[in-house]
């Protein structure tokens, strides 16, 4: 650097320390020789030499303050409103994590009913190193496309066979993550949207089941709501649950995008009377979930797993994992081809997601991203001959219709989002979800902070988001010249060259 | 943060003492009168200190204490610059009466900023 003006932070420090014994000695005079009303600034220099003094000599811990004195505290307090302003002022409309204004705004539009056409170009990069949809010379004319419909459980000949019948589904979030007037009203919304909510694994969806939508029950690894007192299956806690209308799949959690290889945490913060009621577990305590259900200890017995709550369910089950290495995955489907137990549906959580609280190094380095996985997953199960048994759901930032239908072209056959939903909800990304602070009444239990979050009208946003993506999806579809979303496939991408994505080659065991 | 019963009471004394000295110089007291006419205060000075104790003393009694207690002290320092530099500590004869009372709630709101030192906003996490 050859900058010629520079601040020498110890000399203005140096200077400012003496200073403001010299303001006090100054406006004490002052007050004492013209106006009392000085005295307002002696009383304040006073306070700041007190401080001082304590931070230069009395404290150990903040090395910049013990140094420099109350100039450095300037930094400590910037730094700490730091996140809000940058939100608020610099940070440009594509740049933000986990989900860009851009992102979010386009669901904020469709949640609200407003038009989302844009005009001037795109805001992303638009080069060749992103994955994009690639549309016919001849688009499909929009009466000819499928209604959209994907049987879950018609390749085990289920009576209770379950058809998916809206692109986007509402991923798992349970009563303890998010307050009862978030569940609500994605409740009613997705009754309205026509559309399936999954429970997450937070116990007995009291909440989930009120406003009478269809749901798909997950059990986590700690079995919420059906679990013995040593954490086991209890079977007919279970039963009785499935046996409810309005339960239509299970979805057994093997692991999740947020925190794959660890279970579940609930802060203590946000354990009332009731989720701990609800759940079986103690006041005052993080709740941590089994790193796996117990049953599971090796493909074989995973597979029996899935096998046993298939039977005590009698409901299409599924499991959820984020995937980790694919020689696992592919063990784990020879070993449901040789008991020819299949789970209805695979849900593929992206490590990128998700709404859960996690640890900073398993939220960010642990578990494959949603569009390097699924990829793998898909061709796993092709070549093993398993892929027409059961159905895949993708969940990871799916919150808009390209992304969505990428999802659908790389493997899936339903997308899943959570984080869309929030967004929905009026989510303005404050990154408080583990606090019981959320400012937009979500994720929090507070009275005063759910009271702004009226259920009726936020349903009917979620209903709109739900709708608006239907829309689009069929638009999209269309323009790929395709009937329907069973035809997609990786032929409908473009792939970068230098992308992270599986090659045939590379990553598969 | 749960504080000790001591604290409370602190807190409980000081905002009592504070909302009866913001009422009487509300009220226009003729004994805080004449001491605001001493400072050359009277009577914008004597309105402005009353509200400011009606501030401290409720911040006190509320989650905010911290910060009442901060305002309540400063308060109380610019009255003891008062007594030393211009009324002396025996006011209208009153045998160090409000002298007297001065001590008490600083010493309360004293105590409250230490045992609280932590809760105030933006620098807490250093003291």
């Amino acid at each position: 650097m050859t900058s010629t003006f520079a601040v020498d932070l110890e000399k203005t420090s140096r200077t400012a320390n003496v200073g403001i014994v010299l303001l006090f000695l100054l406006f004490g005079a002052a007050g004492i020789r013209y106006s009392f009303y000085f005295h307002f600034f002696t009383v304040a220099f006073f306070f700041l030499i007190l401080l001082n003094l304590h931070w230069r000599y009395g404290q150990r811990t903040h090395t910049l303050l013990a140094n420099f004195g109350f100039l450095a505290q300037t930094r400590y307090i910037v730094e700490s409103i730091g996140p809000e302003f940058r939100q608020y002022l610099f940070a440009s409309d594509t740049e933000e994590r986990p989900f860009s204004r851009v992102e979010r705004a386009e669901v904020y539009r469709k949640a609200k009913g407003i038009d989302s056409s844009e005009a001037f170009g795109t805001l992303l990069d638009f080069g060749d190193k992103e994955l994009k949809l690639r549309h016919s010379f001849y688009p499909a004319d929009k009466d000819d496309l499928d209604a959209f419909d994907v049987a879950v459980g018609a390749a085990r000949g289920l009576d209770t066979t379950y058809h998916v019948r809206r692109p986007i589904m509402i991923s798992a979030m349970s009563y303890g993550a998010l307050g009862q007037n978030a569940v609500r009203s994605l409740a009613r919304g997705a009754k309205l949207a026509g559309t399936v909510m999954n429970t997450g694994e937070g116990g007995y969806p009291k909440y989930h089941l009120m406003e009478g939508c269809d749901l798909t029950f997950q059990m986590g690894t700690a079995k919420f709501g059906v679990r013995t007192e040593d954490g086991h299956l209890d079977e007919s806690k279970l039963a009785a649950l499935a046996a409810l209308d309005q339960i239509k799949m299970v979805e057994i959690k093997l692991s999740q995008g947020a925190k794959p290889g660890k279970g579940g945490l609930l802060p203590k913060e946000k354990v009332t009377d009731e989720i701990a009621e609800l759940r079986g577990v103690r006041l005052g305590h993080d709740v941590i979930s089994p790193a796996h259900h117990v049953e599971c200890t090796c493909a074989a017995s995973t597979v029996e797993f899935i096998g046993r709550i298939q039977q005590v369910s009698g409901l299409p089950t599924g499991i959820k994992f984020c995937l980790g290495r694919p020689d696992e995955l592919r063990a784990m489907v020879q070993e449901m081809g040789r008991q020819d137990t299949f789970p209805d549906f695979i849900t593929v959580d992206g490590g990128e997601g998700g709404t859960g609280a996690a640890p900073k190094s398993f939220m960010d380095d642990l578990g494959l991203p949603l569009f390097t996985a699924l990829p793998l997953v898909h061709r796993i199960l092709q070549e093993e001959g398993a892929r027409d048994r059961l159905v895949v759901f993708a969940a990871g930032k799916l919150v808009s219709p390209g992304r969505q239908l990428k999802a659908l072209s790389l493997g899936a056959d339903v997308a899943y989002s959570a984080r869309g939903f929030l967004l929905a909800l009026g989510c303005i990304q404050a990154l408080q979800c583990n606090r019981n602070t959320c400012p937009v009444g979500i994720t929090t239990h507070q009275a005063h902070l759910q009271r702004g979050l009226d259920i009726e009208d936020k349903a009917q946003r979620v209903a709109n988001y739900v709708g608006a993506l239907h829309h689009d999806h069929v638009e999209l579809l269309a323009a790929m010249g395709t009937t329907s979303s069973h035809r997609l496939s990786e032929k409908n991408m473009y792939l970068p060259a230098q992308t992270t994505m599986p090659s045939p080659d590379k990553e598969l065991s | 943060m749960k504080h000790p019963l001591l604290t409370r009471a602190a807190q409980g004394i000081a905002a009592m003492l504070l909302l009866m000295a913001a009422a009487m110089k509300f009220l226009g007291d003729p004994g805080s009168v004449e001491v605001f006419m001493r400072l050359g205060m009277d009577p914008a000075g004597r309105y402005l200190i009353a509200a400011i104790e009606l501030m401290a003393a409720m911040l006190l009694l509320s989650p905010f204490a911290a910060l009442g207690s901060v305002i309540a002290t400063g308060v109380m320092c610019g009255a003891i610059i008062a007594h030393v530099t211009q009324l002396g500590l025996v006011v209208n004869d009153d045998g160090g009466r409000l002298f007297g009372m001065l001590v008490v709630v600083l010493v309360c709101v004293g105590y409250v900023l230490i045992s609280r030192r932590k809760e105030i906003p933006l620098i807490g996490n250093t003291l």
